[in-house]
């Protein structure tokens, strides 16, 4: 009798595993990525030599949970280090009001660029003010969103309004600093579409974040033997971007895109001078950063692009306190500019690119500008989906 | 008053309105569509008659296309991957997708284990079957279904306009067999395998492929390769859809001596086909006219 039994399970198992196998599977995805640089940084290794970094992958997992719901999955092995990039489910219809609703860790829909994974950019490096701002990886968080599409006719207007975990805006690396504990900040993005005529596009958006991005412990007494008291400290992120795509035919299609950011937040101050006015303060600082970028396709297979970036803060800095987004005396601008080659679609990429990066300090530091040259090699495994507009 | 009297005529005399609102992923099914719901739906399209339909941007104005839509008819069998997102995008529930190739008798469904070796081969099949007149029926028909079962009162209507047109139809198949009777048994070469349909309905011999593998740009090599062929095979002429760049195919003419025939193979694909029969009308005249 048990072997009858175990017998039947077997089939009803290996039924099961046919059926999922043939209809549910989800899809796979795996970019890859392998870059080559030399660069012309005074007091570094890599100063004029042939240096191979280790390759870097994506594997994207994603598919329908039912007819309503999607998730996804997408781990990146960056820098010999695997971690999860993202892992969300998504339900796509079916709710009242048009809504959407997507929960996880994911890319939050700050500005247009950072919904976008990095290998399907255009260029090579993430925009200064991404790094300084968001940190490394971009504005990644573990939350949930809410989007409404608005009733504007032609137009299609989507609102976003989400509440993250607050993983990306915190720095924990400066001794004040404390856990900034359960304190969930506000993202949220109006964003704005019109096809201008067949060939054209545009699309505006308005962004905004907020919400406590630290605590720290203070002692604003002037007493140095006075125990500190916990702070927190507050930011704000409005921004703005808009992405022009214009595209006369199959070969053809020039891309220009910019965002801006105005960061508004508390910062650790110093006020009084001398061993008995010592005070520590929470004072507001304004800061901000751009980028602006062309990317020209020509025949099909090439392309060519520039951009220019700012940001307020030292790209590249150790972020504590005082230093990248709570910086608003020094500032660092770069230039990029790249070429690119798709053999075949959009399987294999080879890129050429340069950076450019000069910094400048208030208090009269002379740093050199620093000149990266890159070759990048890219490629795209797996029915991937192409991103919207 | 005035407005009340037109009210009352409105209804005493029947006078239709749009009342299913539909969109085609291509202008060869809109038109399709126009013939068979005429007034009472209310059409639009994604891919333009001058765009390559496997590669459309996912534009968010798509996803308000689709957004209010009853119906979304696409010609399936992975043509248009790019039409999940913007079904996702638009948010619609509702939205019924019919996949027009369900009852079509499928070619080039690959016996093997396809992958990107290949090129863009597609997995459930050649997905370029309207370029035969005789699937146009089968699409009609699976139209008129659609929409009959998204409005019965009007079922009628639509098989009154479905038997127009497929009599319509019917007449210009002949005359299209007719005309290409003379080219029957010729060897062409074709830029993409989006032929396969049309040459075997019409007994052309597909000698080869400007690309050397679907989706695949063409190279020198194999231009070379084409040289001699079309030289050994007596090849007239290279028949191309018009959305594809045109350099290749002409310096393969230059080379071998014969003629680039560009042709639309969707609606509005050049100023003046306005319509499935227009299209093809206007690709077999081109191809009588060059190759005889």
């Amino acid at each position: 009798m048990n072997k009858l039994i175990f017998t039947v399970l077997i089939i009803i198992l290996s039924a099961a595993n046919f059926y999922s196998q043939s209809s549910i599977n989800p899809d796979i995805s795996l970019i890859g990525r392998f870059n080559t640089f030399t660069n012309f940084i005074k007091g570094t290794s890599e100063y004029g030599k042939l240096n191979f970094a280790d390759p870097e992958m994506e594997l994207f997992v994603d598919g329908y949970l039912n007819p309503f719901a999607k998730a996804a999955a997408n781990l990146a092995y960056e820098e010999n280090v695997l971690g999860v990039e993202e892992l969300y489910g998504h339900i796509v219809r079916g709710l009242p009001f048009d809504m959407q609703i997507k929960a996880g860790k994911f890319l939050v829909g700050f500005g247009k660029l950072n919904t976008v994974h990095p290998h399907a950019w255009a260029f090579m490096h993430r925009p200064l003010f991404h790094q300084v701002f968001f940190g490394e990886g971009g504005f990644n968080d573990v939350g949930i969103n809410f989007s409404f599409l608005l009733p504007t006719g032609d137009l299609f207007t989507t609102l976003d309004l989400g509440v993250f975990k607050g993983n990306s805006v915190s720095a924990l690396t400066d001794p004040n600093a404390v856990d900034r504990g359960i304190n969930p900040l506000i993202a949220g993005r109006l964003g704005s579409f019109i096809s201008l005529d067949d060939y054209t596009n545009l699309e505006v958006g308005l962004s905004s974040s907020f919400g406590i991005f630290s605590k720290g412990n203070i002692n604003s007494s002037g007493n140095i033997f006075a125990d500190p008291e916990q702070k927190s400290f507050n930011y704000f992120y409005g921004g703005i971007d808009f992405k022009f795509k214009y595209s006369p035919d199959a070969y053809t299609i020039l891309t220009i895109q910019g965002e801006g950011l105005l960061n508004n937040r508390d910062a650790l101050g110093l006020a009084g001078t001398g061993f008995n006015s010592y005070r520590e303060i929470v004072q507001k600082i304004t800061n901000s950063g751009a980028f602006l970028y062309a990317d020209y396709k020509f025949e099909k297979q090439f392309s060519l692009g520039i951009k220019y970036d700012y940001t307020a803060g030292i790209a590249g800095d150790t972020p504590n306190f005082y230093s990248l987004a709570n910086d608003d005396k020094n500032s660092t601008q770069g230039i990029e500019a790249w070429f690119s080659y798709y053999p075949a679609e959009e399987t294999t990429v080879l890129r050429l690119g340069v950076q450019h990066l000069s910094f400048n300090y208030a208090d009269g530091t002379n740093r050199d500008g620093e000149t990266t040259i890159k070759l990048q090699f890219m490629f795209s495994l797996g029915p991937h989906k192409a991103h919207p507009f | 008053m005035k407005k009340i009297i037109l009210l009352l005529l409105i209804a005493v005399t029947g006078i239709s309105y749009a009342n299913i609102k539909v969109v085609a992923t291509t202008t060869v099914i809109y038109d399709l569509v126009k013939e068979i719901g005429k007034d009472k739906v209310m059409v639009d399209f994604i891919a333009r008659g001058d765009q390559d339909p496997h590669f459309i941007d996912v534009l968010p104005s798509y996803m308000i296309k689709l957004r209010n839509a009853d119906i979304l008819f696409r010609i399936g069998m992975g043509l248009e991957m790019w039409s999940d997102q913007l079904i996702d995008g638009s948010r619609n529930s509702n939205l019924k997708v019919i996949d027009l190739s369900s009852n079509i008798q499928k070619k080039e469904v690959p016996n093997f284990k396809p992958d990107a070796s290949y090129g863009d081969v597609h997995p459930f099949g050649n997905p370029h079957y309207w370029m035969d007149p005789e699937n146009a029926r089968i699409m009609a028909k699976e139209i008129y279904k659609a929409l009959s079962s998204e409005s019965n009162r009007d079922e009628s209507y639509f098989k009154k306009n479905l038997d127009n047109y497929l009599s319509e139809l019917e007449k210009k198949i002949i005359e299209w067999k007719s005309k290409m009777a003379p080219v029957q048994g010729k060897p062409i070469i074709f830029f993409h395998a989006s032929w396969i349909y049309f040459a075997e309905r019409y007994g052309i011999i597909t000698s080869g492929f400007v690309e050397p593998k679907p989706g695949i740009s063409p190279s020198p090599s194999h231009n070379a390769e084409l040289v001699q062929l079309i030289k050994s095979k007596g090849i007239k002429i290279i028949v191309m859809e018009n959305y594809y760049s045109d350099s290749a195919p002409n310096q393969l003419a230059r080379l071998a001596g014969i003629k680039v025939v560009k042709v639309p193979t969707a609606v509005y694909g050049v100023r003046g086909i306005n319509s499935y029969i227009e299209m093809m009308d206007y690709i077999i005249n081109q191809i009588v006219q060059n190759i005889l």
